[in-house]
């Protein structure tokens, strides 16, 4: 570990103690890869948009203020603003867009039940409006609170609460009407 | 989330139970199949790649360095540049424009101050040259040099005066004006320092008029002459005394009327002598007489053009200083102001004091700017922040 990673400057919320920068890489790092895959649904794009999102982090973390929000939603924002800066490239270069990919190799240990059951979700969710995916895979994929996702996304945190419940009623009924 | 609907609320708590606990818990089917959902989402949530974690983690455990070295060596011309903090390059901005202001405007004031000075004072000084023409008679000069001679028409300086060529040694008519503030106090010493200076310089105090006490407005008016050639030196002397309001100088080339003025004088010295010539010869009384009243005549003529010559070199030779001074009513606690010439202790507390106030109003001057302009640079960043937020979520519309 180099000085400059073991060097400590993420205080973690309700902690006296602050951890180093690669253990807050190491304790994130699944959850925001997840995310980013989820939102950009293309593995090799989540992979750099994933990288360059923990260099930012990197470069900036000795700016970072506890009173702007959690290491976590830190992170989760920074990402976030690079995974949508992907998407806005996409858009620009449209005819260059990739497929939805299955991100997920299906395991042994899946049943034949829930391996039917993810398919359908995961139809669904790719049916859903970007907004409402986001919101799905910060809270689900990226295991953020309802309050940590307010600070990510800038919205209010009853305004999260609403809006992902009305998404989750939109995936159910979806699911529903793919079943 | 006391906004929440009491359903909503009890659903999404349910969903958080289902994905902390790692499977279904509620009893009501409809919680049930939102948690189920919500644990497939979770469950489904994409892993990454084994080779791509490991490479990521040895580049945070070398602190990126390794991809800054290879960009540095890739793009020796461009190197990687971080984005400009933008509060920052604002607040800088806002800072210069501020300072740029601050320095521009007491400048731009003070020309436009001078330059409204200069034209009245333009006016003064051509008063001034006509008043020396008359000044003979009032000054307290010697009458020998100073009368004019009768039956030489007085001309005025600007209707004489003007282009002769051919002639090297120019005569020009100098003029300036000078209005000084004396600090609160100090009126009477400022104008004795005035009449050290003029006579310092060999000048002389032509007309003055000094109003001090507590009857009427302070201040004070002096005509003074000085020599030509030391003029410049004496308007630095006296600029030293007090507050330089404004300061204008003018010069009116009279070469062509002293030209004439000599040439005219030579003329009638030659018809003297012609005269002087003839009435020696004259051989009848009656033509003695005739050629005595020309003599007389002729020798009117001469008076009035030495007399004219005279007064031309004097209003070359000397120049017109005006000085009006006023009274600095702003300064009441400047007593003993290094301006007037003080010094010591006093003067030197006196110009700190100066020094401190002139700093404050450069600061205030410049707050008047910095304040707006921040508060502009930082609509403009915020809004620019918040445009960028709006492209940003766009992306996820379409």
């Amino acid at each position: 570990m180099t000085q400059a990673t073991a060097e400590r400057v993420m205080p973690r919320a309700g902690e006296t103690e602050s951890e180093t920068f690669e253990a807050l890489y190491e304790r994130t790092f699944p959850k925001v890869y997840a995310y980013v895959a989820s939102l950009l649904r293309d593995r090799s794009a989540a992979e750099d948009v994933t990288a360059q999102a923990f260099e930012r982090a990197y470069l900036k973390h000795r700016s970072y203020k506890p009173s702007r929000g959690t290491p976590e939603q830190w992170i989760f924002g920074i990402a976030r603003n690079a995974a949508l800066d992907e998407l806005r490239k996409r858009k620009r270069r449209a005819g260059l867009e990739v497929d939805p990919e299955d991100l997920r190799a299906p395991t042994l240990d899946d049943h034949a039940e829930l391996s039917v059951r993810r398919e359908v979700v995961r139809a669904a969710l790719a049916d859903l409006e970007g907004p409402d995916r986001d919101l799905v895979a910060l809270k689900f994929t990226g295991g953020l609170s309802n309050a940590e996702v307010a600070r990510v996304t800038g919205l209010s945190e009853s305004n999260v609460g609403t809006r992902l419940h009305r998404t989750m009623t939109k995936l159910r009924e979806a699911c529903h009407d793919r079943a | 989330m006391t906004e929440l609907d009491e359903t909503i609320e009890r659903e999404l708590e349910a969903m958080d139970e289902a994905i902390e606990r790692g499977g279904v818990t509620s009893n009501v089917a409809l919680e049930r199949e939102l948690q189920e959902i919500a644990l497939a989402v979770a469950w489904d949530a994409p892993e990454p790649d084994p080779a791509f974690s490991a490479e990521l983690r040895e580049r945070v455990r070398g602190g990126f360095e390794r991809q800054d070295r290879a960009s540095r060596f890739s793009l020796p011309a461009l190197p990687k540049l971080r984005r400009p903090p933008m509060v920052a390059l604002a607040g800088v901005a806002s800072v210069l424009a501020a300072l740029a202001v601050a320095v521009a405007v007491p400048l731009l004031t003070q020309e436009k101050k001078e330059e409204t000075s200069s034209s009245s004072a333009s006016l003064g000084a051509g008063t001034a040259a006509q008043e020396l023409s008359q000044a003979p008679r009032n000054s307290t000069l010697p009458s020998d040099e100073i009368e004019p001679s009768p039956g030489v028409p007085q001309r005025d300086s600007g209707s004489t005066g003007g282009f002769a060529p051919g002639e090297d040694a120019r005569r020009i008519e100098r003029s300036a004006a000078l209005t000084l503030e004396a600090p609160e106090g100090k009126l009477d010493r400022v104008a004795e320092q005035i009449v050290t200076v003029t006579d310092r310089y060999e000048g002389f105090v032509l007309r003055s008029n000094v109003t001090s006490g507590d009857d009427g407005i302070p201040g004070g008016e002096f005509e003074l002459r000085v020599p030509a050639d030391r003029l410049q030196a004496a308007l630095r002397d006296l600029s030293k005394l007090g507050d330089v309001r404004s300061r204008t100088q003018s010069g009116d080339d009279v070469t062509r009327a002293f030209v004439s003025a000599e040439d005219r004088l030579e003329g009638a010295r030659a018809e003297r002598r012609s005269l002087l010539r003839r009435l020696e010869n004259a051989e009848t009384d009656t033509e003695a007489e005739s050629l005595r009243s020309r003599l007389d005549f002729n020798a009117s003529e001469v008076r009035g053009l030495n007399g004219q010559l005279r007064d031309l070199r004097l209003r070359t030779n000397y120049a017109t200083v005006n000085v009006t001074l006023d009274q600095n009513t702003e300064a009441a606690d400047d007593e003993d102001s290094g301006a007037a010439g003080g010094d010591g202790l006093g003067g030197a507390l006196d110009d700190a004091l100066g020094s401190l106030s002139a700093s404050v109003e450069m600061l205030v001057r410049a707050l008047g700017v910095l304040i707006p302009v921040t508060i502009l640079a930082c609509l403009l960043w915020l809004s620019g922040r918040s445009v960028r937020r709006r492209r940003r979520e766009g992306a996820l519309t379409t």
